[in-house]
């Protein structure tokens, strides 16, 4: 028998492992029990919910909904003036209880909500309305709906609980705008470009942001409706890698996430442990597009042929795990521009993109596809596209570009082939899409595009007084026309973003925008 | 000495003042800049132009230049453009959470290797020093966002005895035995390369020592093997592992790059990929900055021990 190791001997093996066990049982409280949170009382009242999310807060993005730390930030502090049911684009009140639109659409009278105070104890008022929105109309704070608030010439605040607004024309969309714009605190809206302070009328008010860390939300005791919100706190990490946050799931070390990988949160709901939330009418489009001053996409031939060979099905089911649905046209089927027999224009048709391709006649070459490589969703969609556009004889490279890069070329229309990203704006009033988002604008976009006719379309069916009468209706159809007739985007589908959530949670909501919605959220044990 | 000191501060000088140069003309040369992310896709080139002039990006070169070193030098190290806050607050909160991770592993790798290096070279089980040799060569070959996966998945989710990552809720100092907790795991990812490192470096060379003449002396005056391993042959080979362990600090601070975003453990590691990402030039520019500055710090550290240890050089420095 070979002699002992001096140093692993049995007695000491034993005593070290007695002294872990005896400091890990005795010495201290465990994280993870204090990690399942403060459980909820028998009437479901209280407690701390905790949370997750892919993105940090990015002050200067405060008024774009662009990353989930916005949004998170946004629905527990803020609330804007009406609220659009998700279902459809049909306002209804919230910080404004009723309105009145004059004969001519030039005027907007809002009576707000009375006994609303911010969370620094200073009433609301018809001020505070005129702030938000002239905040909102500033270049730098770069809202999407800039040009809609920029319309609004003057504001009659001589009533603290009323405000008219004048507009420079009929505006069909401006109660998107009125959704979509946060109700700030001027007096301490300064704190918000630098992250310290956030004060608004909403269920939670802001504790304390640690950047590339957490956000924190206590309870606002003087909320306007009564008895809300339930839960006493909330406390968000951020947590960049989607891999982790669904580990901090399954742990039980939050309770919901927001940046999980939709197959992550398909294998998460078949564990019955977790609810998974598809944000249907807060949804985003996933496309292509194109420049149309490139050799061979300028062939409208091409751009067909394109249309006809991307298997959308297939991106929808393998990519987004049928979070949504294919489309040839960027509206959801609840938009009052949806229509089933246009929206079926480019279904899946390879022998009629390769007919298109030998008419083009001129031989291809190869087109490159440029998306950001940081979003795997990204990637996986443009090599589909690769696959099918080379089946039909159109040859692709792929581009992954840093998401920094890819942006920069988006906007200054550098791209020189096709590029594959979202964008979002169609769950609104249609004419928002044309007027608030860079790749549809028709004065100046991505893709070199410019028609007389898609202007003219555009800035009529945003002029309209009542965007969803049938003469709105109207030039809605026209515009669907006019982007199936360019093709400079080519749409993919509609794609219905998704949270998830234990079981122990409830009564989550959300907006439009994908802004969290907890005044009526509880932890049950 | 101290004139050896002055003899230098205008090459520490120069050193710093090209580097500044250099990482400020070579952040800009990345494409895609800090205005188009925080406009985003659906913004138009007005607003980017509105966003640029808000930062300062519409000024000349040497205008953004000088603003920047002023800054600097009068500790204004300026905002964030991303994030939004003072730079020095977000250095300061960063570096504690870094140097704190990247302590905790030093101690569990230093721990790890005088427990591991002496069981390896002493063990005459053929079983365990193949276990030992398996678990050293996958500890130095699986990359940390492997073996961070790894751990969550065991100690996080299956046996949930740890946090999965992040911080303590109510911060790092509410309580320590919470914090160890949520250190626990992320410290062992990042100390178990080092670890490996030094424990095969340790085994070989207290082998070699162990094949000394006088440890069969000793030996045959019936001295025990863990007498002489503990009280004489580690002792001996110490010294030389230090000056490995002080080679792989710096391996140390770069993985911890990788293991604060797979722990979600916000230090200086995550602020920087963060800031590239993102193009927040100032952020950047002051990390990067600030890693020159530790460098040249520590060079001038070991000149100076140097000289302290080798007169010749002392006087060199003074004629």
């Amino acid at each position: 028998m070979p002699p002992m190791n001096p140093l692993l001997t049995r007695r000491s093996v034993l005593a070290g492992l007695g002294f872990t066990g005896a400091a890990l049982l005795t010495g201290c409280t465990s994280a993870v029990s204090l990690q399942a949170g403060s459980p909820a009382n028998e009437t479901s009242k209280g407690g701390t919910l905790r949370a997750g999310i892919g993105q940090d807060l990015i002050p200067g993005n405060f008024f774009t909904n662009s990353n989930s730390g916005i949004t998170t930030l946004i629905g527990l502090v803020y609330e804007g003036l009406i609220r659009y049911p998700n279902d459809r684009v049909a306002p209804t009140p919230r910080l404004a209880t009723s309105w009145q639109m004059s004969a001519d659409g030039r005027a907007l009278t809002l009576t707000l909500r009375q006994g609303v105070t911010f969370h620094t104890g200073r009433p609301f008022t018809s001020k505070d309305v005129e702030f938000s929105l002239r905040t909102y109309a500033e270049p730098v704070w770069n809202g999407q709906l800039r040009s809609t608030a920029a319309a609004i010439t003057s504001y009659d605040t001589s009533d603290p609980q009323k405000v008219v607004l004048h507009l420079a024309h009929p505006l069909g969309n401006i109660f998107d705008l009125l959704d979509t714009v946060p109700i700030v605190d001027s007096e301490t809206f300064d704190g918000v470009g630098t992250g310290r302070q956030y004060v608004g009328t909403g269920p939670f008010r802001f504790v304390s942001w640690t950047p590339n860390s957490q956000l924190r939300f206590a309870k606002n005791p003087k909320y306007w409706q009564p008895g809300l919100p339930y839960l006493d706190n909330v406390n968000v990490s951020v947590v960049p890698d989607p891999t982790s946050l669904t580990s901090q799931l399954r742990s039980g070390q939050i309770d919901y996430a927001y940046g999980n990988s939709y197959l992550d949160i398909e294998q998460l709901a078949a564990t019955k442990r977790f609810t998974k939330h598809q944000l249907a009418g807060a949804e985003q489009q996933i496309y292509v597009g194109t420049n149309i001053t490139a050799p061979a996409l300028s062939d409208i031939r091409v751009r067909q042929a394109i249309a006809y060979a991307i298997d959308r099905e297939r991106i929808m089911s393998e990519v987004f795990r049928n979070s949504g649905y294919a489309v040839n046209l960027p509206w959801p089927k609840y938009s009052n521009a949806y229509d089933a027999n246009k929206n079926t224009t480019y279904a899946l048709d390879t022998a009629k993109a390769s007919a298109l391709v030998k008419e083009y006649g001129k031989p291809i070459a190869e087109i490159p596809l440029a998306y950001s490589a940081q979003v795997p969703l990204y990637r996986q969609t443009a090599q589909i596209v690769q696959a099918n556009l080379q089946a039909v004889g159109i040859p692709v490279t792929l581009d992954p570009l840093d998401g920094a890069q890819f942006v920069k070329r988006l906007i200054g229309a550098e791209f020189p082939g096709m590029w594959t990203t979202f964008h979002s704006w169609a769950q609104y009033t249609p004419s928002t899409l044309t007027v608030s988002a860079y790749p549809f604008n028709a004065a100046k976009n991505s893709s070199h595009y410019s028609s007389a006719q898609y202007s003219s379309d555009a800035t009529q069916a945003w002029q309209v007084a009542d965007g969803g009468s049938e003469e709105a209706v109207g030039h809605y159809g026209r515009l669907s026309d006019d982007l199936l007739s360019a093709l400079f985007l080519i749409e993919i589908g509609v794609v219905q973003p998704q949270w998830v959530t234990s079981n122990r949670l409830r009564g989550v909501s959300y907006t439009k925008r994908q802004e969290l919605d907890l005044t009526r959220a509880a932890l049950s044990v | 000495m101290i004139r050896y000191l002055v003899r230098r501060l205008p090459s520490l000088a120069m050193v710093l003042g090209a580097a500044s140069l250099l990482i400020f003309g070579v952040i800009r040369l990345i494409p895609g800049d800090p205005a188009s992310i925080l406009a985003g896709p659906d913004a138009g080139p007005d607003t980017i132009a509105a966003i640029r002039h808000e930062l300062g990006l519409d000024q000349s070169l040497p205008a953004q230049y000088a603003h920047w070193l002023g800054g600097v030098l009068t500790w204004n190290l300026g905002r964030s453009y991303i994030i939004g806050g003072d730079i020095s607050s977000l250095l300061g909160a960063g570096a504690g959470n870094t140097v704190l991770l990247t302590s905790a592993s030093l101690v569990i790798a230093v721990a790890v290797a005088v427990i591991a290096g002496p069981l390896w070279a002493s063990t005459r089980r053929p079983w365990l020093e193949h276990l030992l040799t398996g678990v050293n060569t996958l500890a130095i070959a699986l990359p940390a966002f492997v073996t961070g996966v790894l751990l969550i998945l065991l100690l996080g989710v299956l046996l949930p005895v740890l946090p999965s990552g992040g911080v303590p809720p109510d911060g790092l100092l509410a309580d320590p035995t919470i914090t160890v907790q949520y250190l626990l795991m992320p410290a062992t990812c990042l100390a178990l390369p080092l670890a490996a490192v030094l424990a095969r470096y340790l085994a070989e060379s207290l082998r070699t020592e162990m094949s000394q003449p006088y440890v069969a002396t000793a030996l045959a005056a019936g001295v025990s093997r863990r007498r002489i391993v503990t009280r004489h042959a580690l002792r001996n080979v110490l010294p030389t592992s230090l000056t490995v362990l002080g080679l792989q600090i710096g391996t140390l601070l770069g993985g911890a790059v990788l293991v604060e975003t797979v722990f979600a453990w916000p230090g200086l590691g995550q602020l920087i990929e963060q800031a590239i990402i993102m193009r927040d030039y100032p952020v950047v520019q002051v990390l990067l900055l600030l890693s020159v500055g530790v460098f040249v710090v520590i060079q001038l550290l070991t000149d100076v021990v140097h000289a302290l240890l080798d007169p010749r050089i002392r006087l060199g420095g003074a004629r």
